[in-house]
């Protein structure tokens, strides 16, 4: 084949700069006040973290010691670690009020909500592969119980919006089980996920030749022995793309995490933006860390294919 | 009672073998055979004859509608029958090799002494070894099953079922999808195992394999038993018509 003129790369250069430039051109057009300087503070916040009062009392400031003495009597306490003091000498503060600021970096709104969103993807991703797993080998298993069982649950789980599963999951079982926001949400994106994994794994183990088994067998295995050393191991070197895409997309629907109270990426998105009144900056923002998730993903992935191509 | 007539000698005895298909094709009809300890059994025919299936049927890969199998006096395809048990007892060599493409020659053959037998990782490698050695593939240990020509990969094919120390193997067309130079090469491997006394059930159309290892050969046609004999009255005395035909056929090529 003859090599590509380079040529194609450079229009695909000019297409994307083209529509970037439309994009702007189009909010110019609404008169959109672009502030991207705001961004980096709700990533992370350099003001330094909040010091509360741990009870109600009278504040003694002595350059940057703060002690304060509780209304209820006893002795005063030292309030370690401030570096810029916010309350005056002889002030009576109330237990939670803020009287200074420690230094430092923490991280913000949004970087907080990227790491719940981490935390329940990656912890669904988990659950999703057992569950897929066993279904999975449910769906080829001989016995009719476990086959059918298996079937059921890959229908209806796929046979019904992801939405409507998390508002039954989190109102419904949620209200039952007395189930928090992040297991009701880790719930149902494993249950979810998992049913796409189980016809995953039936794929990947049905594309392995008869013969396999067939010789696992001869040998005097059982069928799990065979399975288990024989086929599996096959079936999920098969199983590793689609499983990676599986995967990507987990990460995705765990954006609808937020209808459940708990803040996720998108969710701190949200409030950043009722906050700060610019949703075009903060919405890409959130999309790029969507992108940061994905792509690490699909690259960490790609590499253990070509580390077990190799094997 | 003669030496050969006595019971101890048989080692697989077919009892009026039937198969038929879902679909009620009838694939074995009323197939008898007895196979005697440290025998070599070529069976020849036609495509479709039903010849694989027949061997398929002696190790239980494949089921039976009627009749019995006895193998060593234990009913083959009973219920109660421990056929994982019984499984290590009759190797089998595929058409299509069937090794396992993530393991390496070696772990191919390591895998079920260890897996089934329960024996020691270090035993079983030495086992592995020298059954390696004895299909001269000593220097492919640690080679993938990709990385060897087809005659290779069924010398490791059978070297694994032979880990197991069968009483019987079971070849079934060991050399057809092997290309014409590859397929001496196994079946030197074959006739060693059969000089060794080897009990042997070899589904082929390599002939002259037949012929010069065989006891006894066997010719299937149409899911029927139709004719056998010693090779020698085989290929050059039989009157019957089906296999005159069939060995006309196939001397034509």
């Amino acid at each position: 084949m003859k090599p590509a003129s380079p040529l194609w790369r450079l229009l695909t250069v000019a297409l994307v700069l083209a529509i970037g430039a439309g994009m702007y051109w189009a909010t110019l057009k609404v008169n959109y006040q672009w502030r991207w300087e705001r961004v980096p503070e709700y990533l992370l916040v350099t003001g330094g973290e909040e010091v509360p009062a741990p009870f109600d009392g009278t504040v003694a400031v002595n350059g940057k010691q703060i002690r304060i003495t509780p209304l209820l009597g006893g002795e005063p306490q030292a309030i370690p670690d401030i570096d810029v003091v916010q309350v005056s000498d002889g002030e009576i503060v109330f237990a939670g009020n803020t009287v200074g600021k420690k230094a430092g970096i923490t991280p913000g709104p949004l970087l907080i909500g990227l790491w719940v969103t981490l935390k329940i993807s990656a912890l669904s991703l988990v659950f999703a592969l057992v569950l897929g797993l066993i279904a999975g080998l449910g769906r080829v298993a001989h016995n009719p119980a476990a086959r059918d069982l298996a079937a059921i649950y890959v229908e209806l789980i796929r046979g019904t919006p992801l939405l409507v599963q998390m508002f039954i999951v989190y109102f419904f079982l949620g209200t039952v089980l007395n189930l928090s926001g992040f297991v009701a949400g880790v719930t149902s994106l494993a249950v979810f996920t998992g049913a796409y994994v189980a016809e995953i794994v039936r794929a990947g183990i049905e594309a392995v030749p008869k013969g396999q088994m067939e010789a696992a067998r001869s040998l005097g295995m059982s069928h799990w022995q065979g399975m288990r050393k024989v086929v599996l191991p096959q079936a999920l070197k098969r199983s590793l793309p689609p499983l990676a895409g599986q995967g990507i997309n987990l990460i995705k629907d765990s954006s609808l995490v937020s209808i459940m109270a708990l803040t996720d990426l998108t969710k701190a998105g949200r409030e950043v933006v009722s906050s700060t009144f610019s949703p075009f900056e903060v919405w890409f923002t959130v999309a790029l860390m969507y992108l940061l998730l994905t792509g690490a993903l699909s690259v960490y992935v790609r590499k253990l294919e070509k580390k077990m191509a190799h094997d | 009672m003669t030496k050969s007539e006595s019971a101890a000698e048989v080692l697989i005895e077919a009892r009026q073998v039937e198969k038929r298909y879902p679909n009620g094709t009838l694939a074995l009809k009323g197939v008898s055979l007895a196979i005697n300890r440290g025998e070599v059994v070529c069976i020849i025919g036609p495509s479709g004859s039903g010849k694989s299936t027949l061997l398929r049927t002696l190790n239980a890969l494949e089921s039976i509608s009627s009749g019995e199998i006895l193998m060593d006096g234990i009913s083959v395809h009973a219920a109660k029958t421990d056929l994982n048990e019984l499984r290590t007892h009759a190797g089998m060599v595929f058409q299509q090799f069937n090794l396992f493409p993530h393991m390496t020659a070696l772990e191919n053959i390591m895998l079920a002494p260890v897996e089934v037998l329960k024996l020691p990782v270090a035993q079983a490698r030495t086992r592995a070894e020298k059954l390696l050695a004895k299909v001269g593939l000593a220097d492919k240990a640690g080679n993938r099953p990709s990385q060897l020509s087809g005659g290779q990969q069924q010398r490791v094919a059978i070297a694994r079922a032979l880990a197991m120390q069968p009483r019987v193997m079971l070849f079934d067309e060991p050399t057809s999808a092997l290309d014409p130079e590859k397929v001496g090469e196994v079946l030197d491997v074959m006739k060693d195992l059969a000089a060794e006394g080897m009990t042997m059930v070899v589904v082929t159309h390599e002939m002259g394999f037949a012929r010069a290892v065989a006891d006894r050969v066997l010719f299937m046609d149409r899911g029927e038993l139709v004719y056998q004999d010693a090779p020698e009255a085989f290929f050059t005395g039989a009157t019957n018509e089906r296999l005159r035909a069939f060995l006309g056929q196939v001397a034509a090529h």
